[in-house]
Parts: C-alpha cells; structure tokens; sequence
C-alpha cells in the first residue's frame, strides 16, 4: 500500500506546455473528450482520437517511458473487455469462427476493436491530467477557476493530506496487535480496518476544530496564498481537445460508423 | 461555530430548483409521454397526469427537505472528506485484490464485486446526514481511487458522481429524514442500478439487452449486500465507539 501511495501527495511541476497548464484546462480536455467518445462505439471515432492524443503526447511532458509505466493497468482493462466482446457480442455479418454458443463474427470483431480503442481513447488524457498534476494545484483550480464551493474541495484536500498520517497510524496499530499476541487473519484484519476508521474519524473532528478556529469556513469572503491563473495557453490547451473531439467525430461520421448509442 | 438563523427554505438557487421542478412538472404534462414505450403492460401515455404531479412535488418536496436537514457545517464537511479518503484507500486495495476474481468471472456475473466501490456513498450519506453527502462522499473517494492509479484512470471520477447520484436519489426522495436499516438497502440498491447502467453502457454496449438487464441486477444485489448492509451495520458500530458524537449521526445514536 505505501508503494502505491509514495508520490501521492508531491509532484513535481510539469515544464512542458500542456502538462503546465492550469489544471482546470487539463479536466475540461478529459471530460470533453471522454464526452465524445462515450456518445458512440466505432473503431474510426476512437482510432482517430486515440492516434491524435499521442500526436499531442510529446507537448504534455510524460515521456513513454513514465507513460507506460502509469498507464500500462488502463490496457488491463480494455483488453479484457474487447475479447469479451469478440466472443459473446451480439452477432452480426459473416462468421469467421464459430465453436458452439461462443462465434465470432465480422460485426462482433468490429465491436471489440472499437471498444478497446475507445477505452484508451478515454482513458489517456486522464492519465496526462494525474500524472502531471499536483493535487494542491488541482484544488487551487478547481475552487478559483472552476468556482467550485471552496469549504468542501479545501477540506477534500486537507484529508489526502491524512493519508500519510493514516499510513503510520497502520503501522503503529499493527505493531500494537504484535505486542498484544493477537493472531493475524481476515477477521483481524476487519478489526483493523475498523480501528483505523475510528482514528480517522476522531482526528477528522479535531481537524475541523482546528481549520474553524483559524477562520476556515466563515462567511467572509476568501483570499488566496497562491493565485490559480487561468491563462490565454490554458484557453489553447481546451480548444484543443475541443478539435480532437471535433475531428474525431466528423471522421466517424464521414466514414458512416459514427452511431449514436443510445438510439 | 456560526450561531446563526436558521435558513429560510426558498432563497436564491432553492426557489429556482423548485419553479424548474415544478415548470418540468407543467412541461411533462404538456407534451405527454410516448404511448410507443409501455411500463409492465401499461402505455406510457397513460402515466402522464401522476409521472407529471410525481415530478412536480417531488421536486418542491426535496429541494425544501434540503433547508430543514441543514447547512453543512465544517465538521460535516472534514468528516465526510476524510471518510471518502479512507473509502479511496480501500478502493485501491481492492482494484488490486479484485483483479483476480474480475478477470475470472464473465459478466453478468462479475458484477457481483461492484459493491465495494459503492459503500462510500452510503456510508458518507448515513454517518453525516446532509443533502449532496451521498455522492460527495462517493467522489472524493473515486479521485484518490484515480489519483492513486487504476485501470480505469480518470472515468474513475465519473464513475464515483454517478454511483454517488445513485445513492443520492434515495435519500433525496426520502427527503433527508430517514437513515434506517430498510434506507440504507434502498441507497445500496440505487448505487448498484446506477454502476450496472453505466458499466453496460460503457464497457458492455454490445452485449443482449436480456444480459444487461441480468448485468443490472446483479449489481443491484451486490450495492444492496456490501453497500447498503455493509454501511449500516458499520455506521452503527462506529456510532457505539462515539466518534460520531459531533455528527447528527452519533446524536440520535442510542446511547447504554
């Protein structure tokens, strides 16, 4: 668990144009484009999404390298769902394979190809957006830029700030039911899940004390320490992903695969 | 603590909520239903006076059930911020742990582990008792399930305010005032229909309709068995331990 969580809380600053924008400007890019692609499933709609989100990948600042390493566990996902898809799929065209109630046809390899491709079509601009921003940075966006309510995305911020806390309270709950002899098990391992709940819970409380005695929470209107500024390059970066969406889309309708999901 | 008035129920967004529930109401009315599409036997057409009454009230209803259960206040806030973290924690435990069992099952049947991403949602909605707890809960967890890196990368969030939203509709339509056993399945239930919508939509548009009803379902049964019993059995633990005592949870909790 602390392997997964090791750089959760600090990254370091993006230099590269895009994965230097505002991160209000990366989410917009990541939910417009998830947009697009979730309206239809045709392989030339997310294929051309996909090839034009890597042509954009040297400007975020993620070498393949880190890539792949962030992003390898999106291809788990995806590819299980397509060869799902190949084989149980509703049937349609000429059968290519064909072995009892499992077939494949030319329409259920259609499918398939084109739900993977989609996956990774969604499923890449998130990634630019986590691997390259700071949390605080996020947070800093999401209540100045976007105008979100600032109590809840600060106090959201305030308890990942927890989770190293939390880490160490896990430790020293362990080590304490080692000095106690308790047997390790599922049920043991409940027990201290549980116990750790109560301690985030408890310290929640005292936090929020304490956040309302420095003045968190009132009706006086907020000042920033750091200014989020929501420049001309960030208006860039989500035209942008509006043209990749827009592409994306006219390419799937020229090509006659476009076809809206939910009709 | 700000010792204020309580809030008048219709001021400013409030009142607009309510004219749109009740225009949405006059609106439904006003164009009618497809008789095309039929609800166990009866044509929607023929629905169209109480689905437009039901839309119209339901909607003043909550939207003034909201004033009554209260503004948030700091502590509602931090707590149901840290008990997502705790329930983003978890979830990346179990995108790991589940990878075996998910990658064993077809769906619809590997539907049946979805209720372990959707306890957060009941939990937060039944420790803090607020309007919105259910789906920001469900939220804060889902993006530091995101942040932590998953297979399913940013559509984690997505994911996370709809099955929050799921979750939500109950206790909305309940209008904030119950948080029993029989609420909590319900929240379970809601949360899972909305996950086996979304997931059928997204990863499984190609398969029968006849499975995907299934796929829904099981989903359902699995929201309503680790979301919503799950919650509430822990959310009367946690209320015996007393930290739940600055909350309205641990206020009406029974005390020995």
């Amino acid at each position: 668990m602390t392997v997964l969580l090791t750089g959760l809380d600090q990254r370091e600053a993006s230099t590269a144009p895009i994965g230097r924008a505002n991160p209000a400007a990366k989410l917009l890019v990541a939910s417009i484009i998830s947009v697009a692609l979730i309206l239809t499933v045709d392989p030339v709609t997310a294929g051309v999404a996909l090839a034009l989100e890597l042509a954009a990948l040297p400007w975020c600042g993620l070498p393949l390298r880190k890539l792949f390493r962030t992003s390898w566990i999106i291809l788990l996902g995806a590819i299980p769902a397509g060869i799902f898809t190949l084989l149980f799929g509703v049937d349609s065209g000429s059968t290519l394979l064909g072995l009892g109630p499992v077939t494949i046809t030319e329409g259920s390899l259609e499918s398939a190809v084109a739900i993977t491709l989609r996956i990774l079509a969604i499923g890449l601009p998130g990634v630019v957006l986590l691997a390259t921003t700071d949390p605080t940075d996020l947070a800093d966006a999401l209540s100045q830029n976007l105008r979100l309510p600032h109590r809840f995305v600060l106090s959201a911020l305030a308890a990942l700030r927890l989770v190293g806390l939390l880490a160490q309270e896990w430790q020293t709950l362990s080590m304490a039911r080692r000095a106690r002899g308790l047997e390790q098990g599922v049920r043991a391992f409940g027990g201290q899940v549980f116990a750790l709940l109560v301690i985030a819970i408890r310290r929640g409380t005292v936090l929020a004390t304490t956040m309302e005695a420095r003045g968190f929470g009132v009706d006086a209107p907020r000042t920033w320490a750091r200014r989020a500024h929501f420049g001309r390059g960030d208006w860039l970066v989500v035209l942008g992903g509006v043209g990749v969406a827009a592409v994306a889309t006219t390419a799937g309708v020229l090509a006659g695969t476009w076809n809206l999901l939910l009709t | 603590m700000n010792q204020k008035e309580p809030e008048k129920p219709w001021n400013g967004p409030r009142l607009y909520v309510a004219v749109g529930a009740v225009a949405l109401g006059v609106l439904i009315y006003l164009i009618g239903l497809p008789g095309s599409v039929s609800l166990f036997g009866t044509p929607l057409a023929d629905l169209t006076v109480p689905i437009a009454l039901f839309v119209g009230t339901a909607g003043v209803a909550i939207t003034a059930s909201t004033a009554k259960a209260g503004r948030w206040r700091v502590v509602d806030i931090v707590v149901a911020s840290v008990l997502g973290v705790a329930g983003g924690l978890i979830f990346a435990a179990w995108n790991v742990a589940s990878t075996p069992l998910r990658e064993a099952m077809v769906p619809p049947v590997s539907a049946l582990v979805v209720g372990v991403w959707l306890f957060p949602a009941v939990l937060g909605a039944l420790v803090v008792r607020r309007p919105g707890a259910a789906v920001y809960t469900e939220l804060v967890a889902a993006s530091l399930s995101a942040l932590v890196g998953n297979e399913w990368g940013f559509s984690t969030v997505w994911y996370g305010i709809v099955e929050g939203m799921g979750a939500e509709v109950v206790f909305a339509l309940l209008l904030y005032r119950s948080y029993g056993l029989v609420t909590s399945l319900l929240a379970g239930a809601g949360a899972g229909v909305a996950v086996g919508l979304l997931d059928t939509v997204i990863y499984y548009p190609e398969l029968a309709a006849g499975t995907k009803l299934v796929y829904v379902v099981v989903a359902m049964a699995s929201g309503v068995v680790i979301a919503g019993l799950g919650s509430w059995l822990l959310t009367q633990a946690l209320a015996r331990t007393g930290a739940l005592a600055p909350l309205a949870s641990g206020r009406t909790a029974e005390r020995v």
